[in-house]
C-alpha cells in the first residue's frame, strides 16, 4: 500500500498535478493499517512476545505511527506538484520503515 | 561551486499550474515548492538520526562511544537544519548554510575515516561509508540543501 502510494504521488509530482482525494483515502486507509499493526505489536510486547531490540522497535513503531500524518499535512498545505513530492517520500519513507521493523521483530 | 549559476526565471520555481502557485512576488520562502519536499526529507532524517543516537547511547555507549557521540552529533545538525529551513528568516537561513555544510563535511569526513579506518567505528552511524546505510541520501541532501539555499538567496540577481 506504501509502495502503491507513493509510485502514484511520484507521478503526481511528475505531470505537476497536485494531490488528490483518491492518494488521501489510500493513505487514510495506510495509516489506519498501520494502527491495527502497532496495536498489535504493543500488545505482543506486553504479553512477553518481544523482539531482541525492543528500544529499537519503539522508537521505529513511533515513528512510522506519525510520520504518514505529518507528511500528509505538510504535503498538503502546499499543494502543488511538490506537495505530491512530499508525499512520495513519506510514503517511500514509511515502506522502508515497515520492512526495518519486520527485519528488527524478526532479529 | 562555479560562481555563475545559470539564472532561473521566476517563474519555474512552482507547478506549471498557475493556480497552484500562491503569493507571486513574496520574498522567496526556503520552506516553499522544492524546499518542501527538502524540508520533508531533512525532518525524517532528524528524526531517524535523533531516535537512533537516543537508542544507540541509552542501551550501550561504551560499545562505540566515537561513533555514538558522532550519530548525536548527525542528528543535532539535522535538527537544526530542519528548524532553520521551515522558519525561513534572513538569520535563520545563515543557521541553515552553517548546518548544511557542516553536514556535508561531516559525511565526507566521517564517510571516508569509516572506509580508512573501520576498527575507529565498530558500529554504524547515519554517516558511515558516505551514508551507505541510508542508499547515500546523506550525501546527496547537503549537496542538494546547499544549491537550494544558493538558488533562493535574496540579493541574487535574476535573469
Amino acid at each position: 500500500m506504501s509502495v502503491a502510494l507513493a509510485v502514484w504521488s511520484l507521478v503526481g509530482a511528475l505531470r505537476a498535478a497536485r494531490p488528490s482525494g483518491g492518494q488521501l483515502l489510500l493513505a487514510a486507509v495506510l495509516e489506519l493499517a498501520i494502527l491495527v499493526q502497532a496495536a498489535v505489536a504493543v500488545v505482543l510486547v506486553a504479553t512477553g512476545t518481544r523482539p531482541v531490540s525492543v528500544a529499537t522497535f519503539a522508537g521505529y513503531l513511533l515513528t512510522i505511527v506519525v510520520l504518514l500524518p505529518a507528511g500528509v499535512f505538510w504535503g498538503l498545505a502546499d499543494r502543488s506538484r511538490w506537495g505530491n513530492g512530499v508525499l512520495a517520500i513519506t510514503a517511500v519513507t514509511t515502506a522502508v520503515l515497515v520492512l526495518r521493523l519486520e527485519q528488527i521483530w524478526n532479529g | 561551486m562555479p560562481p555563475s549559476t545559470p539564472p532561473r526565471p521566476p517563474s519555474s520555481s512552482g507547478g506549471r499550474r498557475p493556480a497552484a502557485r500562491p503569493a507571486p512576488g513574496a520574498r522567496p520562502a526556503l520552506r516553499s515548492g522544492p524546499g518542501r519536499v527538502l524540508v520533508a526529507v531533512y525532518a525524517v532524517f532528524a528524526l531517524s538520526a535523533s531516535a537512533r543516537a537516543l537508542v544507540q547511547i541509552a542501551t550501550d555507549f561504551s560499545a562505540a562511544p566515537l561513533a555514538y557521540l558522532l550519530s548525536a552529533l548527525a542528528a543535532a545538525v539535522y535538527v537544526v537544519a530542519t528548524v532553520a529551513l521551515v522558519r525561513s528568516s534572513e538569520r535563520s537561513r545563515r543557521v541553515a548554510l552553517v548546518s548544511v555544510t557542516v553536514e556535508l563535511v561531516g559525511v565526507l569526513v566521517v564517510g571516508l575515516l569509516s572506509v580508512e579506518d573501520p576498527v575507529a567505528f565498530p558500529d554504524a552511524t547515519v554517516w558511515s561509508g558516505f551514508g551507505a546505510g541510508y542508499g547515500y541520501v546523506p550525501l546527496v541532501l547537503p549537496v542538494l540543501g546547499l544549491w537550494w539555499l544558493r538558488s533562493q538567496r535574496p540579493g541574487r540577481r535574476r535573469g
